[in-house]
């Protein structure tokens, strides 16, 4: 009788075994997916628009933009890397984010913020949009809003920083004002879009 | 004892139940057949209706034939959430896909309001053998992707996709086909790839032909009607900064700057290669008759 269970055991097993080999798990891409985090102010999702347009039309990535509830979340899905970038501010980076004292020049903070950044989180600020938004600024700050992009992610797309770059200096304080007073009925993709198409981007 | 048997026999069932299961995606013949994740090795006939929900994969050692008036639906799965269908016919064996005018192969969304990407993609890969006549592949990520084979796409509908028929590496000849409503009708990277495209009709999808990287101009595409397409008839990608060359083929009108101006190329972005359109042709080409102006028997 052992004998017989011990039989029967094994078949089991190789029936198992069998049907395992039959329905394997298999996986094939078709090319990750960029994330890009929106924080869901209107500036926010205009900008998460753009990038989003820009990266997937030039380069043929499929992008999918992840609302976020504010700030800290965003940095610490950043670091999970369960985004892949979003647009941060330099004022919140570094007294909000990274707990630093403020900085009142627009150009040393940026720098100040970058490579701590870069060193310390493997996180790296491209070019700013050229705009300065008091809205989201720390006391005795500024606040440029810039990309922020996972250096793994930039690793793998070692295209993407010359690409997202051109939108540097692109986007001055009264083109933000118009695009977001443009985008007040919530078609932030139509006018990322044609703001992209009339410059020239896409 | 009795419930030690009692066990013994209930695995057994089940044990066995889960092998018919897996097994299923081999069987021949059925006309109605679902699957889930599930492997060919031998050869296989589909007919009537499929539905595949999981991956189906045809290995080397498989051959999958595909009746004409096959309908193979694909279940939207979304498991990692980037909104792109997780169900998939992927063949690195044979795949013998020839439908008729009167009863094409049709491969789309199993769901009652179709969505572009509910699937992603009819993928051949390293395939042994690709013969496709006669299909519509559409709602997915790619109506047909095709890497490293030999591949003949023929008198077939790409439509309603992200991109409509996707290749790279690959030694393809595409002819008499239609790519409509995708984002982008054909996608490529070239890759030393030898392809011939003739006598397709690329229209009304938001960027005709997408050169995405990697186009040393060696594939020819001629004698297709490139129009209407709603950004772009021709883009190339931020990676592409040699120049691509698409002779005789209709662009809609005959003057040479409106037949430019539908180009994204080294005139908007100056890292960019031309594109270039000699011999444009003064009027559409008839994409059915394609056999018969290639001297051809059908």
């Amino acid at each position: 009788m052992t004998r017989f269970f011990s039989l029967v055991g094994k078949f089991t097993l190789l029936v198992l075994l069998l049907a395992g080999l039959a329905a394997p798990t298999l996986y094939a891409c078709v090319g990750k997916t960029l994330l890009v985090g929106s924080l869901g102010s209107p500036q926010q999702q205009i900008l998460a628009q753009m990038l989003s347009i820009l990266i997937s039309e030039r380069t043929g990535t499929s992008i999918k933009i992840v609302p976020m509830d504010g700030h800290a979340e965003a940095h610490e899905a950043l670091l999970r890397a369960d985004l892949d970038m979003y647009v941060e501010y330099t004022g919140v980076g570094q007294v909000i984010i990274l707990k630093d004292p403020p900085i009142a020049d627009a150009d040393e903070l940026y720098k100040a913020v970058k490579a701590r950044y870069n060193q310390e989180l493997n996180l790296i600020w491209l070019k700013p949009f050229g705009f300065s938004d008091e809205r989201f600024a720390p006391e005795g700050t500024v606040a440029d809003a810039a990309p922020v992009v996972r250096k793994d992610t930039l690793k793998k797309f070692p295209a993407l920083a010359r690409l997202i770059n051109k939108l540097g200096g692109a986007i001055d304080a009264p083109a933000m004002k118009k695009l977001e007073k443009e985008s007040a009925s919530g078609n932030y993709k139509e006018v990322a879009r044609k703001f992209l198409k009339e410059n020239r981007f896409i | 004892m009795k419930t030690t048997l009692r066990m013994v026999a209930v695995s057994l069932v089940m044990a066995a139940s889960l092998m018919l299961a897996g097994l299923a995606g081999c069987a021949s013949g059925p006309s109605v057949l679902r699957l889930e994740d599930s492997v060919i090795d031998n050869e296989v006939v589909w007919n009537g209706e499929v539905t595949i929900d999981g991956i189906v994969t045809v290995k080397k050692s498989g051959r999958l034939v595909i009746e004409p008036g096959t309908r193979v639906l694909f279940v939207h799965r979304d498991y990692d959430g980037d909104g792109i269908g997780d169900s998939e016919l992927l063949v690195e064996g044979a795949l013998v896909a020839r439908g008729t005018a009167e009863a094409p192969i049709v491969f789309t969304s199993a769901a009652t309001q179709p969505q572009r990407a509910d699937w992603k993609y009819l993928y051949l890969d390293f395939a042994t053998e690709v013969d496709i006549d006669h299909i519509v592949s559409e709602y997915a990520y790619s109506g047909l992707q095709i890497h490293f084979c030999r591949a003949r796409v023929t008198n077939s509908v790409f439509r309603h996709n992200v991109d409509g028929l996707r290749f790279s590496t690959v030694n393809l000849l595409a002819a008499g086909n239609q790519m409509y409503d995708n984002r982008h009708g054909l996608r490529y990277e070239e890759r030393r790839s030898q392809v011939h495209l003739h006598h397709n009709d690329i229209r009304e999808n938001d960027v005709g032909i997408f050169v995405v990287t990697r186009s040393t101009d060696n594939a020819l595409i001629e004698q297709n009607n490139i129009a209407d397409n709603r950004q772009y008839n021709v883009k190339l990608g931020w990676q592409q900064p040699g120049d691509v060359t698409l002779p005789r083929n209709w662009w809609g009108t005959t003057e040479p700057l409106a037949i430019i101006k539908t180009f994204l190329d080294q005139d908007i972005d100056g890292s960019l290669g031309r594109v270039s359109a000699p011999q444009p042709l003064a009027k559409p080409i008839d994409i059915h008759n394609w056999q018969k102006d290639q001297g051809v028997s059908p």
